[in-house]
């Protein structure tokens, strides 16, 4: 290891600190919106470290009572800003595309990790053109599909084409977890009289156990934050947290500060995920190609 | 028999398919068979009077062909790909040089540099049109009072500096995805090298050249791969922050598909659009992969 000089390193902290400050401003600045009232949003010079907050736009889109706001205020059914039914549809949708995700690759995965065949180096390329696939080339023709079948606007033909998008994800991640876990161990239990199917349940399943975790907390993460296919493949019914956060630019302006307040209640929960699986995150950013 | 038993029976065998049949069906029916109605669809057009879609031939080809909106799109794709992709590259090997130590706080602010990664882009998008905005927005304030802006040219509503708004907000969300990885490349180089290299008295930039960078080439092709694909296709933030304008000044080949198809009931060129910009995407990516020989 090189050492530095005192001197030395307290410039690169001085320049870390700067850099990864102009890094997190934006986020401190949309989430302090989020405790400000239109008055204060729309301050010139911008207001940045002192305000009087407030939780008034939560209490609109949660439609929740803490005192904010005056009675007569608060809307029966919660009107227009009332984005509480929005965060559920966004909590189903990621939930079930990565439960169904994660059960069609985990198979998927255990056998290109453990089966040779005939071009599984071609199947693998597949798989990963299916991740380079522009999004809209796909929901275009899907939106006509759709419509012929019914699945417009509804939980399933979301879910389908969420767990679309986490398949190579979880696919060629998953198989690296299972590459690592040494082959003389399905072979052994094999030789054993084990069954394929066994060895995966009951050995390898439970071995890749945090690597599964892992992957899933990421195929969620991307089915959370996922717009275009929730965009076009719904019209009247269910709408994820991103494809709503437009829907607060209105004729007489934006309603900055409830969008803020429904994108800091957004992010939240995938802070608290990408914290979970730090660990592993290049690797999952990668597809599992690069081990930390 | 019950279900449990021949599952069982299915999966024991040697043989591939069972195992990868659910993935199979899923790849055919939600990426062959929709690619498929595409390239039916790029040979129809929805006709308003008779309200249904009917044949017309090579027409949205030959249009496309034609289309001056097309290639401008196309141009405003490739500059968004090409300026984006270096900025984030060079900055995030920067930044990853400059955390890439084990001093006090420095993994706390290697932590916080990853909470960009998951919000929804469409909610940063919204973000960085607050912070740009042409009345209020904290960053035209700060450039108005350093003199870089001058209250008669908004960023995003002015066609020359529109794009760069618009990258600021990928390069904001995206250049930590370059940090991390680079970071996790610097992490596995040997020390002896390094120390082989001091003692000869290499200078930083030296070292960095003829030792970091060699090393780092596979991890630098794997970030370029997946962030080009990502910058190729990009949709969200033109979609929330600029719908393509001002003029056709930040249309990218997504945004222009999709609101032909939508916006315009152009649903046969719509799809037309979207079959370049996969071809595109495809036949750059693969190239890409068989030139750095990227493997996984």
């Amino acid at each position: 290891m090189i050492v530095e000089s005192a001197s030395r390193r307290r410039v690169r902290t001085v320049l870390a600190v700067a850099v990864v400050a102009l890094f997190v401003f934006p986020l401190y600045y949309w989430t302090t919106t989020a405790f400000k009232d239109a008055r204060e949003i729309f301050n010139i010079p911008p207001n940045v470290w002192t305000f009087d907050p407030t939780l008034k736009n939560f209490e609109e889109v949660f439609g929740i009572s803490l005192g904010f706001l005056r009675q007569q205020e608060v809307l029966p059914g919660g009107g227009n800003f009332y984005m509480a039914p929005r965060l559920w549809d966004s909590i189903v949708v990621a939930l079930g595309s990565t439960a169904l995700a994660i059960a069609i690759s985990v198979l998927a995965a255990y056998a290109l990790s453990r089966m040779d065949f005939r071009g599984r180096h071609a199947f693998v390329g597949w798989v990963l053109s299916t991740r380079m696939m522009p999004p809209v080339a796909v929901a275009i023709p899907m939106f006509f599909i759709y419509k012929d079948i019914g699945l417009m606007d509804s939980y399933l033909g979301i879910i389908l084409m969420h767990t679309l998008i986490n398949l190579p994800l979880g696919v060629l991640l998953l198989k690296s977890f299972f590459d690592d876990i040494p082959k003389e161990i399905d072979e052994s239990a094999l030789i054993d009289g084990a069954s394929r199917f066994l060895v995966f349940r009951r050995v390898i399943l439970p071995m890749a156990k945090g690597g599964i975790a892992a992957t899933a907390v990421l195929c969620f993460i991307f089915s959370w934050t996922e717009f275009i296919f929730v965009l076009t493949l719904t019209q009247t019914g269910l709408k994820t947290v991103p494809v709503v956060s437009s829907s607060f630019v209105t004729s007489t302006g934006t309603a900055w500060g409830n969008m803020a307040a429904l994108g800091v209640a957004a992010m939240v929960p995938a802070f608290l995920f990408i914290l979970l699986v730090q660990k592993q995150l290049v690797r999952g950013l990668t597809l599992g190609s690069l081990k930390q | 028999m019950p279900a449990v038993t021949s599952a069982k029976a299915v999966f024991s065998s040697d043989h591939p398919l069972p195992w990868l049949f659910p993935l199979i069906a899923m790849l055919v029916v939600f990426t062959i068979y929709p690619l498929i109605y595409n390239i039916w669809l790029s040979f129809h057009e929805y006709a308003p009077f008779r309200r249904e879609l009917e044949y017309v031939g090579t027409d949205n080809w030959v249009a496309l062909w034609n289309d001056e909106r097309f290639w401008g799109s196309l141009s405003v794709t490739l500059t968004y790909f090409v300026v984006v992709l270096i900025i984030e590259l060079v900055l995030g090997m920067a930044i990853a040089l400059l955390l890439d130590a084990d001093l006090a706080g420095f993994g706390v602010m290697r932590g916080l540099l990853t909470l960009t990664l998951v919000i929804p882009p469409a909610i940063t998008g919204m973000m960085f049109l607050l912070i740009q905005d042409a009345e209020f927005g904290v960053l035209t304030w700060v450039l108005e009072q350093v003199g870089v802006l001058d209250g008669t040219a908004p960023i995003l509503s002015t066609p020359s500096t529109a794009l760069l708004g618009v990258m600021l907000a990928d390069i904001w969300q995206w250049t930590p995805f370059m940090v991390l990885i680079f970071l996790a490349g610097l992490r596995g180089l040997p020390g002896e090298p390094y120390e082989a290299a001091m003692l000869d008295g290499a200078s930083g930039w030296q070292i960095f050249r003829r030792i970091t960078l060699p090393q780092l080439s596979k991890v630098i092709a794997i970030a370029v791969l997946l962030r080009g694909i990502d910058l190729f296709r990009m949709f969200d933030y033109v979609f929330v922050m600029t719908s393509g304008g001002p003029g056709t000044a930040t249309y990218t080949l997504s945004l222009y598909a999709w609101q032909q198809t939508f916006s315009f009931i152009k649903w046969g060129y719509g799809a037309t659009i979207s079959l370049v910009s996969l071809v595109l995407i495809l036949v750059i990516a693969n190239l890409f992969i068989w030139i750095a020989k990227v493997r996984w």
